[in-house]
């Protein structure tokens, strides 16, 4: 993964409540005027959206955005865990070449874009889907002059597609018809793609809004002249819902695509799920076709009161839970209080794919030099209180991977160097380092964590906790606060000591944790410890263009392990997601990649207009 | 009024300064501001002395220590300290060991503690020693420049007044907060950020005053006779201008000083001030994730602070000018 970051990562790292507001925001409600209509209508809330463009959106809320409207090749099994793709455009699972180096994609027949002035050779009416629909997108994620945020994704990946990138760097108009020799569309019903290397997370990759079918003809219609919208204003794509309005910051609606019904096309309900599923009325509509509702619509509400005041007045069918709010509604065992439980509300609390951390800088000739250092600042780090502090909404991290992907530790599998203060001590002896006295100066070891976000005053007061855990060790511990830039700024130029971040899963595989050990990718890559082992890089080479079997997984283990035990971060949490839902909102389950699911949902509107008749 | 004197009888009245501290501590609101501002300052030296303490002894100072069992505790009155002596020395404890226990925690954490569970009473005092430190050294910046440029431009007057009447009318038109918050950028973040942003804004108001009064002042007999005499600019400016323009000076420090807490506060607030001290501005920020909640102590305790210490300034600072007004002398004589 090169140094291309996307926003979605950006968002994610660093902003440690991120899980709970994002990941709610797909959708909300607002009453209908009463018996006017049955049309099944989502009123709701959702961050400011940036662009529907698939190309550039990198931020949580445009990716959904975009997820209800674009389709992907594949998409995540909806109710099953651990997560699984299942082919949504595609026919079936790729086939692949015995060197794991081509895929071949079989695409579904009878997709159609919606309608739209763009197809001006059919007048107006969505043309079919091919397998060129799917090269045309790939290569404007390559553009330069898109500045797509999602390069990351196939950098040095497919054969041709860095020298088409470079093709672009001019000023002349980038030529789409020159041919990618690892990019092809045999014949219009299948999608070829060959690799420089095996890159079994392709297919995660394929299943991200990067990946979506875009027609050329929207984009080359919808280009902000003869008073035509750009096309990041004005989507087309295949999925369940069309946009019909956006108002910038304020409002946004969806309906239903027409052109399903249409042409025919039949989606239904996933028939299989995890244990628990049929208990939770999540397979109740097993094998009905979807989407179930007629409309989406939803409001930017900034105000995070306000959002909880619709929330209890029944005009949202979602919500987060701030920090501030969080007494009021979570009772002492992170249960829902009684009588919002009485009411019917649901309260979900689910791992996120996501570990934060104190990162050391390798380079660092204090810390970086001296393993049995960092292994006492490990064992001193308290994670117990550390998630005390956050009222509970995080897990003690016992290692770099998160429950969910492979390799990761099991809950009784602790931390060799977990918290025990007896060990730190020792261990900050052997370090040279007795009771935190530098010998050579005869003082206290002084260390200095760099933090972004500077003006949070969560952030400053765990900083201060993280000081006062290793203040029990006799190590003081400096915090330096910067704004996000400069904080990406100065590991980028390995100008750290210490610094906090997070990481969010870009997709539910280990590797995506494990890169940010790999030794190339050290800063300005996204190893901003700077941590270079060959053991470690050998292992990574080899694991990287496995396909998932128990082997990998093993060789998962074997370099989690190797991280932990040479310690180049302190692990610190795996974050929760709290959300609650009104009791109408069906079919809803809580998902770390919840892009495209709303299809899914549905609302009983009799019950939500019980509760409004009732909370007026 | 001076009374006919016989001739050759020396009168005696009182200095200036003498007369202005008389004046000042007859009036009982005054005496209050002024003891207001003695205890701050008093605060802000004992913080001075805790700080350096622990600094030298290489040591985590008691208001930096973190007790997460103690968080959120409210002002002992309200934690019900006599009860708590009972529950934890048992019924049958004698009633002088419960009272004693009980004072105890009557006093263990007067106002209260943070979210960290640290003490805020002893943050308060830590607080006042930057609130004093930015007033101090913000003051040591602006008022050189005010004064300095305020002189060249009233004595020389022409194109050096016209020069110098354009820069602080330039720096005065620039917002201010947003120009402070951007040398404090550059600067880097922490106190020194702080102290530069403040002390590089501020100054333009006394300059244009000095510049005023010393316009007044140039062509004054006194002024003319030291030129007679061949004193240079220099000389006359500092010998013999400044002094009598001095009170605006002392006005100013006193009525800049609650402003530049203020903003300290404020920038502290917003995350560029002081670093891992306390800091009322911090503190302020602290206070307000859980103030809904009902945790009011840390915020009212370092929001009453702000209050009377700017107030107290304010009002002395307006009394310090009434006392150095010689139009107001009156009835002063022996």
């Amino acid at each position: 993964m090169g140094a291309a970051v996307g926003w979605i990562r950006q968002a994610g790292a660093g902003l440690l409540t991120v899980g709970a507001a994002l990941l709610v925001s797909s959708c909300g409600e607002k009453p209908l005027p009463a018996g006017t209509s049955t049309e099944r209508v989502l009123f709701g809330e959702t961050e400011r959206i940036r662009s529907f463009d698939p190309a550039k959106a990198g931020d949580v809320a445009s990716a959904l955005a975009i997820a209800r409207i674009y389709e992907t090749l594949y998409q995540y099994a909806y109710l099953e865990r651990p997560y699984r793709l299942e082919p949504l455009l595609a026919v079936a699972m790729p086939t692949v070449s015995e060197d794991g180096l081509t895929y071949t994609i079989p695409l579904r027949r009878g997709i159609f874009f919606s309608d739209d002035p763009c197809f001006t050779r059919t007048g107006g009416k969505g043309r079919e889907l091919t397998a060129e629909d799917f090269v045309y997108s790939i290569k404007r994620i390559a553009d330069v002059k898109n500045e797509s945020s999602g390069w990351w994704a196939f950098q040095g990946r497919i054969v041709g597609l860095d020298e088409f990138r470079e093709s672009t760097l001019g000023e002349a108009p980038s030529d789409y018809d020159r041919p990618v020799e690892g990019l092809r569309a045999p014949d219009p019903w299948t999608l070829q793609i060959r690799l420089k290397e095996p890159y079994p997370q392709l297919l995660w990759i394929l299943a991200m809004h990067y990946a979506a079918a875009v027609p050329r003809e929207a984009v080359e219609y919808y280009n902000g002249r003869d008073g035509r919208a750009r096309f990041s204003h004005h989507p087309v794509g295949t999925g369940p819902f069309r946009l019909v309005q956006w108002v910038r910051n304020y409002r946004i609606e969806y309906e239903r695509n027409p052109m399903w019904q249409e042409t025919g096309r039949v989606e239904r309900y996933p028939d299989r799920g995890e244990p628990g599923d049929a208990e939770a009325g999540l397979l109740q509509a097993a094998g009905r076709p979807i989407p179930f509702l007629d409309r989406i619509v939803q409001y930017v509400i900034g105000d995070s009161s306000t959002q909880w005041l619709l929330f209890l007045r029944g005009r949202l069918e979602q919500s987060g839970i701030g920090r501030d709010n969080w007494d009021a509604v979570i009772g002492p065992e992170r249960t829902l209080t009684p009588g919002l439980r009485a009411k019917g509300v649901r309260l979900h609390a689910t791992p996120t794919l996501m570990t934060t951390y104190i990162g050391f800088n390798m380079d660092d000739p204090v810390v970086g030099s001296n393993k049995k250092l960092r292994q006492a600042l490990h064992c001193a780090f308290d994670g117990k209180a550390w998630s005390a502090f956050y009222n509970d909404r995080m897990i003690p991290a016992n290692g770099p991977l998160p429950p969910g992907v492979a390799g990761a530790r099991g809950p009784d599998e602790p931390n060799p160097y977990g918290f025990d203060l007896e060990k730190a001590r020792r261990l900050l002896a052997e370090a040279g380092y007795p009771n935190g006295v530098d010998p050579a100066t005869g003082r206290r070891l002084i260390l200095t964590v760099e933090l972004g976000a500077a003006n949070d005053p969560t952030t400053r007061a765990s900083a201060e906790l993280f000081a006062d855990f290793m203040d029990r060790i006799g190590v003081r511990i400096e915090n330096s606060y910067n704004n996000w830039p400069t904080f990406l700024d100065k590991m980028d130029r390995r100008q750290c000591q210490m610094y906090r971040l997070g990481w969010v899963a870009d997709y539910p595989d280990a590797e995506n944790f494990l890169q940010l050990f790999y030794g190339p990718n050290s800063s300005p890559g996204p190893n901003h410890s700077n941590y270079t082992n060959p053991e470690f890089d050998r292992l990574y080479e080899q694991a990287r263009t496995m396909s998932d079997s128990p082997e990998r997984t093993a060789l998962y283990r074997a370099m989690a392990d190797l991280v932990i035990e040479e310690c180049p971060w302190i692990c610190l949490a795996y974050p929760l997601a709290f959300g609650l839902q009104h009791g109408w909102l069906l079919h809803y389950k809580p998902h770390d990649f919840p892009y495209g699911m709303s299809k899914y949902y549905d609302v009983d509107i009799e019950a939500r207009a019980a509760w409004q008749a009732r909370e007026w | 009024m001076i009374p006919d004197a016989p001739y050759g009888t020396l009168i005696r009245t009182r200095s200036l300064w003498g007369n202005a501290v008389r004046r000042l501590w007859r009036r009982l609101d005054l005496r209050v501001c002024l003891l207001v501002i003695a205890l701050f300052t008093a605060a802000a030296l004992w913080g001075e002395v805790v700080y350096w303490r622990y600094r030298l002894r290489d040591q985590t100072p008691p208001y930096n220590r973190v007790d997460m069992s103690r968080a959120y505790r409210p002002p002992s009155p309200w934690s019900r300290p006599f009860a708590r002596a009972v529950e934890a020395l048992g019924p049958r404890a004698s009633r002088f060991a419960i009272l004693r226990k009980g004072i105890a925690n009557l006093f263990e954490h007067p106002l209260g503690t943070d979210n960290l569970g640290r003490d805020v009473a002893q943050r308060l005092i830590q607080g006042a020693r930057i609130a004093f430190q930015v007033g101090i050294i913000t003051s040591l910046i602006a008022i050189p420049i005010g004064v300095i440029l305020g002189l060249i431009a009233g004595y020389f007057g022409g194109w050096v007044d016209d020069l110098i009447v354009w820069i602080y009318s330039t720096v005065a038109s620039m917002p201010g907060l947003l120009f402070i918050l951007a040398i404090a950028m550059v600067a880097g973040k922490g106190l020194k950020g702080v102290y530069l942003g403040i002390g590089l804004m501020t100054w333009t108001g006394l300059c244009r005053l000095i510049r005023a009064e010393v316009i007044k002042h140039r062509d004054r007999p006194y002024v003319t006779a030291a030129r007679t005499l061949g004193a240079g600019p220099v000389r006359i400016m500092f010998r013999h201008i400044l002094p009598n323009v001095f009170h605006l000076v002392i006005i100013s420090f006193s009525l800049r000083f609650p402003s530049a807490i203020g903003t300290e506060v404020f920038m502290s607030f917003l995350g560029i001030g002081v670093q891992g001290e306390p800091s009322w501005g911090i503190m302020i920020s602290n206070a307000r994730l859980r103030l809904w909640h009902g945790m009011w102590w840390e915020m009212t305790a370092v929001t009453v602070a702000v209050f009377v210490v700017v107030l107290a300034f304010n009002l002395a600072g307006d009394g310090l000018r009434d006392a150095l007004d010689p139009r107001l002398r009156t009835g002063d004589t022996p």
